[in-house]
């Protein structure tokens, strides 16, 4: 095993040991926070016809009675058992709620990311293979525009364009209302697969396509600026000078040297990304009704559901450290300049 | 190198035309989606968290709840009270104190089960135990008895005259004892089973398909099955009536821009709008323990400046019903009574008698609740109106709160003047007046301990309290003069400033038939047919 490899191997224990901490840490914080915010469940769910035997009622149904140090106590033990508890305006089991929105989010954001590759990339080459032409310019508008545009407007206007004007695509929704959810894995595009249920399928991919462009699109720009400058710099190199000297021809060294150089920070960008995006869009999700976790979110927030809120965060937290964590190794196996 | 180049093209060829292809097949769903159902597809805000009768506590589980099963009575366009599971109006001993009813015969739950007193004892006791509004029946009930299958005896502590318009609330719609024995002490959120026109077929959050119940005891619906979808935002609402792809939009929380087009579209018969009687009432709550609004004077001369037609007409596009009232005239028959009227010039007369006016200014600070977009528009409206026609006698400062933040510090005093809105748990004037008037602590007109403190206005009166017990025991339109008594005297002190009532309202395509809704404001989802026009 070369010295390398050892430093990556130690570099992914210590993130390791240390993601526990992290997430104690996160959910101590969400837990006191939550406790300081102005409101709690019962005058979320009772609103302000109830009286106080009522309130209080409910509050030590909901043990909310118990002191702050022991809700917390029993909220840790849980913790470590794995167990995120109930929901406290529905009383399902908070880890149901999570299975259930989850997936919708990360699957989301997954295709979102590819389109935002798919459109970012050959828009950076493009800008870049006309350098100061009009051309580039366009490029690189395209590229500061996509990343200003606020996304509940351009999600609107994606919504109101193509599925009120065109009645192109679904207003929203993950899938036909005529259909059952095929509930596998819960990503919908890889159950239909699994079951070899097109008709599925062909519902998932109709229903995802209008957000998952909207977002892609909003995304792609930080793909074709990143991937213009670093294209760039890759050109500008002495690797490339050297395979120039060596007769290589243009199509060899873009595809052999500079790409494969460029893309490393792409891959990092996507990381970050895909790993903000687990814990949902939120104005997308909003726009679309697209049940994801950041719509699952911000209703427990507004109806302070303590325990789903806690859970929620924790859950994605400790999706974010990993995905970083992930793409880290990842870099450092691809790029050996890289040391830990 | 020129075969190459060709077979380069072809395979781009290829390529471009299995992409459309693929993309063709997927815009076909489209055209499916359009494509004629025997189904309804109705279109609401938000998501069902729960169809648990004894949980539910949205306009959306309500609504579906009361499609999927049976109340002993029902409020019928009128306001009245007709028997629904219930075989007659019930009876009530001489001391008040002991309700029979008697039941339907051969009714069948969803389940096969048959319906009958003790399917509706344990659905009254389920809900006792563990329903989140319990304290509507505030310990009123004593004791159920079941002489036979088909009567059900409820026993109270004190006479309870208002115990009728309970039993009309969806919360005691009645359910199936054998389905529910594992969920006598819990909440059954994805599944319901119920007597109802409907059967529940599939639940997410998100869409719940409901089938006809072909035994059903009553009128069978007159279409094939409802879809019922939700969308989490009012511009998706819109969007999809406007574009066709929801034959039905049911809601009251969509924009009112959004509503004025709808009711603009529908007049030029583009939808059929469907309105329901005013269940809702919005109102100013007036903190009345602290100066200067412990005042009578000063309140009278603030609820003068209320111009409700305007705030209607501005903010509301005058789609909702100015009211001078704190309970919907559907429950008051032709009774009026009347709360201050508008009038700057007395409110400006009134303020100078108390010494404000003339370079002193009574500045009244007016919380709204940010997430209610019309909120915001009422109180600045209001302060607009205050500016320009107050002189200098009188300004507003307001201050938006989100909305469980409100809840949270009303009873804590936190608000001096604060817009709110009710709708009654149960059809009967009393859930109005009692949740806003009713007090348990009184030291003179300031209430210490009640629900007027939960309504923020801490005020309270002896003589209210009387007439509430007085209306206990008595029924019809005995019991209402007094329901009426009790709003007139709070109308002369003015706790509250009311401004509208609202209605639900519900949009269908023009091959649908008109929405319609009965007297506790649900729509009839059984009566809604595909037409062809």
């Amino acid at each position: 095993m070369s010295k390398n490899y050892t430093k990556i191997i130690k570099y992914t224990f210590l993130k390791v040991s240390l993601i526990p901490l992290s997430l104690l840490i996160i959910s101590t914080l969400v837990f006191i926070l939550l406790r300081v915010a102005p409101g709690d469940p019962v005058d979320a769910i009772l609103g302000s016809g109830a009286d106080d035997i009522a309130r209080e009622a409910l509050r030590t149904r909901l043990g909310l009675n118990e002191s702050i140090i022991s809700q917390y106590y029993n909220y840790i033990e849980k913790l470590i058992h794995f167990d995120l508890g109930k929901s406290l305006s529905n009383q399902e089991p908070v880890i149901n709620i999570i299975r259930n929105s989850l997936p919708a989010s990360l699957e989301l954001g997954f295709v979102s990311i590819i389109i935002a590759i798919l459109i970012g990339l050959p828009i950076g080459y493009w800008g870049l293979n006309n350098k100061n032409k009009s051309s580039d310019y366009i490029s690189r508008i395209f590229g500061i525009s996509t990343y200003a545009i606020p996304p509940f407007w351009g999600a609107m206007m994606a919504q109101l364009i193509f599925s009120v004007i065109l009645r192109i695509f679904p207003i929203g929704g993950r899938f036909p209302i005529y259909q059952q959810s095929t509930n596998i894995t819960g990503f919908i595009i890889l159950d239909s697969i699994l079951k070899n249920n097109f008709l599925a399928l062909q519902g998932a991919i109709y229903h995802i396509a209008l957000p998952s462009l909207t977002l892609g699109f909003l995304l792609s720009g930080i793909f074709s600026r990143s991937f213009r400058l670093n294209l760039e710099k890759s050109y500008s190199s002495q690797y490339v000078d050297a395979a120039i000297c060596r007769g290589i021809d243009n199509r060899n060294i873009l595809i052999n040297y500079a790409i494969p150089n460029a893309l490393l920070p792409i891959l990092t960008i996507s990381g970050v990304t895909l790993a903000s995006l687990a814990g949902g869009a939120l104005l997308i999700e909003v726009t679309f009704s697209w049940p994801g976790i950041a719509l699952r979110l911000q209703e427990a927030i507004t109806q302070r559901d303590y325990n789903l809120v806690q859970g929620i965060v924790l859950v994605t937290s400790f999706l974010i450290v990993s995905l970083n964590l992930l793409i880290d190794i990842l870099i450092a196996f691809l790029d050996p300049r890289i040391e830990y | 190198m020129v075969n190459q180049e060709m077979f380069k093209s072809k395979r781009i060829n290829t390529l471009t035309i299995s992409t459309v292809c693929l993309l063709l097949t997927l815009f076909q769903n489209s055209c499916q989606t359009n494509a004629p159902s025997k189904r309804i597809t109705i279109a609401s805000s938000g998501k069902v968290n729960s169809l648990d009768p004894a949980r539910a506590n949205t306009l959306k589980a309500l609504q579906l709840i009361s499609s999927l099963g049976d109340t002993l009575y029902e409020l019928d366009n009128d306001g009245e009270l007709i028997p629904k599971l219930a075989s007659k109006m019930p009876v009530i001993s001489k001391d008040k104190l002991k309700i029979s009813i008697s039941l339907k015969k051969n009714i069948l739950f969803h389940d096969g089960t048959p319906f009958d007193s003790k399917a509706m004892k344990f659905t009254i006791e389920r809900f006792q135990r563990i329903g989140t509004n319990n304290y509507i029946l505030d310990k009123k009930i004593k004791s159920i008895e079941t002489p036979n299958k088909n009567t059900l005896i409820i026993n109270l502590n004190k006479p309870a005259s208002s115990l009728e318009g309970l039993l009309t609330s969806v919360n005691l719609t009645a359910i199936s004892p054998s389905f529910y024995k594992n969920h006598i002490d819990k909440f059954l959120n994805n599944n319901f089973v119920g007597t109802g026109q409907y059967v529940l077929k599939s639940f997410s959050n998100e869409v719940q398909i409901l089938d006809p119940n072909l035994n059903y005891w009553d009128l069978k619906p007159k279409n094939h099955g409802i879809n019922f979808v939700g969308y989490s935002n009012s511009s998706s609402l819109y969007g999809a009536l406007k574009s066709k792809q929801i034959d039905l939009l049911l809601s009251n929380s969509i924009d009112d821009s959004q509503r004025k087009d709808l009711n603009f579209l529908s007049k030029k018969k583009e939808f059929k709008e469907g309105i329901s009687n005013p269940t809702e009432v919005s109102f100013i709550s007036l903190r009345t323990n602290i100066e200067p609004l412990n005042k009578k004077e000063i309140r009278l001369a603030i609820s003068k400046t209320i111009n409700r037609e305007e705030i209607s007409k501005n903010v509301s596009y005058g789609l909702r019903q100015p009211s001078k009232s704190i309970v919907p005239q559907i429950f008051k028959g032709d009774n009026l009574v009347s709360w201050p009227k508008y009038s700057p010039k007395e409110a400006i007369k009134i303020l100078k008698d108390e010494g404000f006016c003339n370079g002193k200014t009574l500045n009244l600070p007016l919380t709204y609740r940010s997430n209610v977009p019309t909120d915001k528009l009422i109180a600045l409206y209001w302060k607009q109106d205050v500016q320009a026609y107050m002189e200098d006698c009188l300004s507003i400062n307001i201050n938006g709160v989100e909305s469980t933040t409100i809840y949270k510090n009303l009873s804590e005093g936190l608000y001096t003047a604060v817009i709110l809105d009710w709708t009654g748990t149960y059809s009967d004037p009393e859930a109005y007046l009692l949740p806003l008037l009713s007090c348990n602590k009184l030291d003179k007109n300031i209430c210490n301990q009640g629900e007027s403190v939960y309504s923020g206005s801490f005020w309270g009166s002896e003589k209210i309290e009387k007439l509430f017990l007085e209306a206990q025991s008595l029924y019809g339109n005995e019991r209402l003069k007094i329901l009426l008594k009790i709003e007139r005297l709070a109308s002369e002190a003015i706790p509250y400033i009311p401004i509208w009532v609202s209605s639900q309202k519900a949009w269908s395509q023009k091959n649908i038939s008109k929405p319609i809704f009965n007297g506790a404001g649900r729509l009839l989802m059984g009566d809604l047919e595909i037409i062809n026009e």
